[in-house]
């Protein structure tokens, strides 16, 4: 990163209020919390120390006693914490391994101490070992359209086994590393019946759900570090007397404010369109760059065509080196990182797949900030199905993730898998609370789940409508808090102008049993028949059999039966391909546990399909989709062949 | 040149032992068919009459491999199981036949016939069965002195694999493949060896091999490279052609099928070839020190 010195930056940014514009000329959200921070990395202590002033703004239309504050680096202070009670790990056993955050002195503007009015609570588990939430009680409610100012320096100890958070060596990955404020939600936002504070712990699945804040933040570093964070870098300074230098960031509407520190990093650049864009990573990866950068041009390009515009005109994304591979895979909306290693074929995409997703989090999570611990589907879910999309329509439809001569897989084969081959699928809905999923099922119903029933919904409603919806939902929600049930009702809304009353009055018959049920979803072909009719039969029993249809091989009453064996019930269409050649594509609602259709005068079938395209991506088996009369063994015997032929040279070579 | 005259000698009479090529082939078919038959058959159920095969026209389509499901795993089980049934039958087959290849490459051998190739393939069977037991563990020793510990220590239980790790990985991996060379020449000389003693003898079997290695290292060792390199060279050219391979049509696979036979008896045939100059340089070696005691016809 070059020494840069814009004086006009920095008179604007110390003279202006928290609620003024530096990069963007419009300010995107509500401006409720707004963060300046003055710290230092101490890197003896494996430490970020320094000063916070911070606010919060009454936006509501009631009086409100107190607030509160995430503490998450707390997570990492003892076993004891939520995360690890969660998690089943440890922070380690020395004392460096250890994370906290300590508290030095916390007032008001006017210099009134808080200290005695604060205390930790647990909301979500009632954990006296966990201390990743601060209450303060003020001293004065604050009433509406007043604004809570806060003083706080802090003492934040980095974790030494980085879990999303920490340093190894001397990389450091600095996240959930300051008090920051939880959201006030007033009754009625988000479905809520009562006003209050939504803060929950850290826990070992989810960690956001927070304002679209403002952040000045000044970061002293030894001289040799690399600097990456979410905001745009306003001033560095020259190294002072003791081989520091200190940066100075500017962030707007982001949602948490994350950074990292290596003297290793190399940093390149590129743009797309209004986006300078900036990638940390090491040396050892040089070869990666392109790469990189490609899936990240990629998704910004998707995301903006079928969603909505990325407002910001800056974004970072590092590569973790393999010493910070604990950090990889993390978002913080204008600052992600990715996941690779030093050698990295280029038939894996696992690096394009890792960037497209955390960068998607900049639009589900980010723009559209959703509440990661209570609907952990809108976050997870919805940007893992548009990664699967992306991937897919970039690196290959049936080769998104690995694309090699031998093995080929799609990114959405990867997530429909996940969910299908899993033998918990039906244990919990897809609403819960991050917390609230039984060990082994967070990842699977969250993310995958979801995605496989987003590609379901898809199937369904068509490709087109599906990018109206989140058109749609970005336009109604960005840079708000939208709930799932906001979620269904842009859906419901699209779907109904788009198609009337074809799908039902809304949706909902769909949501209600992928979202909250639990049922699976599985159509089986079971049987078709052809049978002879007499002529005498033919006339009498279908009138409507045209002449030039008398030939001998179309005198059939042809039936295919179908089985519904899961509990969901989705409209599938049905082909049926006759031995004349004709297909016949009919829609079948899907609801009966049993379904016949009877055809005349196309002669006899020759097999039929359930769901042709594979749109209904939930169902849990496409094997027993379809039925023929005559089964293409081909490619059995050729699997069969090639593996006689590998085990043969394969022998042949360990036996000397 | 004597290695260019062993490689030329060992060509003629792996060409002479065509039979015994033969034969490796069509047990090896044999043996591998026995296994990969029953797992035929398992897709086969799985798939049942539906359509969906079709779409692994294009290759393997994970989708339709996955959903298998109760098949997957009877075939998972089938195929671990099975493959290390089929890894022992195949060295216990593949020791039995190289005594009776040996022996049909020395040049003092007419044309075996196939009983006689079947005698001489039990006479030695202990004998090389012992002979690769022993130069099998020796590699997998080495394997590790020289890849598993060096590319360990490099991982550091915080870090991973770094970039020193891959380096030192390239460089261990290098080594040991000119030592897996130099074992194989031991194991050859060896078995080349014991075919043609009067007494054959282990232990004494396992000496020479050593000491005819270091003793003509200058011939043996870059005659040895030139097959090892062509045979990787030609397993890896199969592989290809095998694995990009995909027919569509009953014919094609049929093709594909007699392609890849063809190419597999030409490996057995190249590894004769390996054998026979081995053991053609073993004779000449022996011609030119008359006063080898321990070596003799049979």
């Amino acid at each position: 990163m070059k020494n840069k010195v814009i004086p006009f930056f920095i008179l604007l940014v110390a003279a202006l209020p928290l609620n003024s514009q530096v990069i963007n000329r419009e300010s995107l959200s509500s401006r409720i919390t707004g963060y300046t921070f003055d710290v230092k990395l101490d890197t003896a202590a494996r430490m970020v120390k320094g000063t916070l002033e911070a606010s919060w703004v009454n936006f509501t239309s009631e009086e409100v006693p107190d607030i509160m504050l995430h503490m998450y680096m707390n997570a990492f202070k003892s076993r004891n914490s939520t995360m690890y009670r969660e998690s089943g790990g440890s922070p380690g056993r020395r004392a460096v391994d250890r994370g906290w955050i300590d508290i030095i002195s916390f007032t008001d503007r006017n210099g009134n101490d808080f200290m005695p009015l604060a205390q930790y609570i647990s909301p979500d588990d009632e954990n006296p070992g966990d201390s990743t939430v601060l209450r303060v009680i003020l001293p004065e409610t604050a009433k509406p359209g007043d604004t809570v100012f806060i003083n706080v320096e802090f003492e934040t100890k980095l974790p030494s086994r980085i879990r999303r958070t920490g340093f190894t060596g001397d990389f450091y990955f600095v996240a959930q590393w300051f008090p920051k404020f939880g959201v006030y939600e007033p009754a009625g936002m988000r479905d809520r019946p009562q006003s209050g504070w939504n803060c929950h712990q850290f826990h070992a699945n989810s960690e956001f759900y927070s304002n679209h804040s403002v952040y000045d933040v000044k970061i002293t570093v030894p001289k040799d570090y690399v600097v990456g964070t979410g905001g745009m870098l306003i001033n560095e300074t020259v190294p002072d007397a003791e081989g520091n230098k200190t940066l100075t960031f500017r962030a707007e509407d982001i949602v948490d404010f994350a950074w990292t520190a290596w003297p290793g990093y190399a940093v390149y650049t590129d743009k797309w369109e209004h986006v300078n864009i900036t990638l940390l990573l090491s040396e050892a990866r040089a070869k990666q760059v392109d790469r990189q950068f490609a899936a990240v041009k990629n998704a910004l390009e998707y995301l903006t065509e079928n969603v909505g515009p990325f407002p910001w005109p800056h974004l970072t994304f590092v590569d973790p080196p393999t010493i910070g591979s604990g950090a990889g895979g993390m978002e913080y909306t204008t600052l992600f990182t990715s996941m690779s290693a030093d050698i990295m074929p280029e038939f894996l995409h696992l690096p394009e797949m890792v960037t497209v997703h955390e960068f998607g989090h900049a639009y589900f999570m980010g723009i559209l900030a959703t509440n990661e611990f209570e609907e952990p589907w809108m976050d997870e879910g919805i940007n893992s199905f548009w990664e699967a999309r992306i991937v897919d329509h970039y690196w290959g439809e049936n080769s998104g993730l690995i694309d090699h001569p031998l093995l080929k897989i799609a990114d959405k084969s990867y997530s429909r898998l996940s969910y299908v081959r899993s033998d918990n699928k039906q244990l919990v809905s897809n609403n819960e609370y991050s917390w609230n999923y039984p060990r082994g099922t967070y990842g699977m119903i969250s993310y995958y789940k979801a995605a496989t029933w987003l590609y379901t919904l898809m199937g369904i409603v068509g490709e087109e409508t599906t990018n109206e919806i989140f058109r749609e939902y970005y336009r109604r929600w960005a840079f708000k808090h939208p709930s799932g049930k906001d979620f269904i009702e842009v859906v419901n809304d699209v779907v109904t102008k788009t198609y009337g009353d074809k799908f039902g009055p809304d949706m909902n018959w769909f949501f209600d049993q992928v979202l909250y049920g639990t049922g699976i979803c599985d159509y089986k072909a079971a049987s078709f028949r052809n049978i002879k009719l007499p002529s005498k039969i033919k006339s009498q029993e279908n009138d409507s059999i045209p002449e030039n249809t008398a030939a001998d091989d179309s005198l059939y009453k042809a039936v295919i039966q179908m089985q519904r064996l899961g509990e969901v019930m989705l409209p599938v269409d049905v082909l049926v391909h006759f031995e004349n050649g004709d297909e016949i594509l009919e829609n079948w609602d899907g609801k009966d546990r049993y379904k016949e259709f009877t055809f005349y005068g196309h002669g006899k079938i020759e097999w039929f399909k359930i769901d042709p395209e594979y749109k209904i991506r939930m169902d849990i088996n496409f094997i027993n989709n379809s039925m023929t009369s005559d089964p293409d063994r081909v490619p059995i015997r050729r699997i069969a062949d090639k593996l006689i032929s590998f085990m043969q040279f394969y022998i042949s070579a360990i036996t000397l | 040149m004597k290695i260019f005259k062993s490689l030329g000698s060992g060509a003629q009479r792996a060409f002479k032992s065509w039979k015994g090529v033969l034969i490796i082939w069509l047990i090896s078919l044999l043996l591998v068919s026995l296994f990969v038959i029953p797992m035929k058959g398992i897709l086969r159920t799985g798939f049942g009459s539906s359509t969906i095969t079709e779409t692994l026209r294009s290759g393997i389509n994970i989708d339709v491999i996955s959903d298998l499901e109760q098949y997957f795993s009877s075939l998972i089980s089938y195929l671990s199981s099975g493959f290390f049934l089929l890894i022992f039958l195949g060295i216990l087959i593949n020791s039995f036949l190289a005594g009776g290849l040996f022996s049909s490459l020395k040049k003092s051998s007419g044309r075996l016939s196939t009983p006689e190739f079947f005698r001489t393939s039990a006479r030695f069977f202990w004998y090389f069965l012992g002979m690769y037991l022993m130069i099998a563990l020796i590699i997998i020793v080495f394997a590790f002195l020289i890849v598993g510990l060096p590319v360990g220590l490099t991982v550091k239980p915080d870090t991973g694999a770094g970039t020193i790790t891959y380096i030192i990985g390239i460089i261990s991996v290098s080594i040991f493949s000119i030592v897996e060379v130099i074992l194989l020449l031991v194991a050859d000389y060896a078995r080349a060896w014991l075919v043609s003693a009067e007494k054959p003898a282990f232990f004494k079997a396992l000496g020479f091999g050593f000491s005819e290695t270091f003793r003509h290292f200058g011939s043996s060792f870059p005659m040895m490279l030139i097959i090892m390199v062509l045979i990787v060279l030609f397993g890896w050219m199969a592989a290809k052609i095998i694995g990009i391979w995909k027919p569509g049509t009953g014919g094609g696979v049929f093709l594909l099928f007699v392609v890849s036979q063809i190419l597999f008896f030409i490996k057995v045939l190249l590894k004769a070839w390996r054998y026979g100059s081995v053991t053609s340089l073993m004779e000449t070696n022996k011609s030119e020190v008359p006063s080898d005691p321990s070596v003799g016809t049979s």
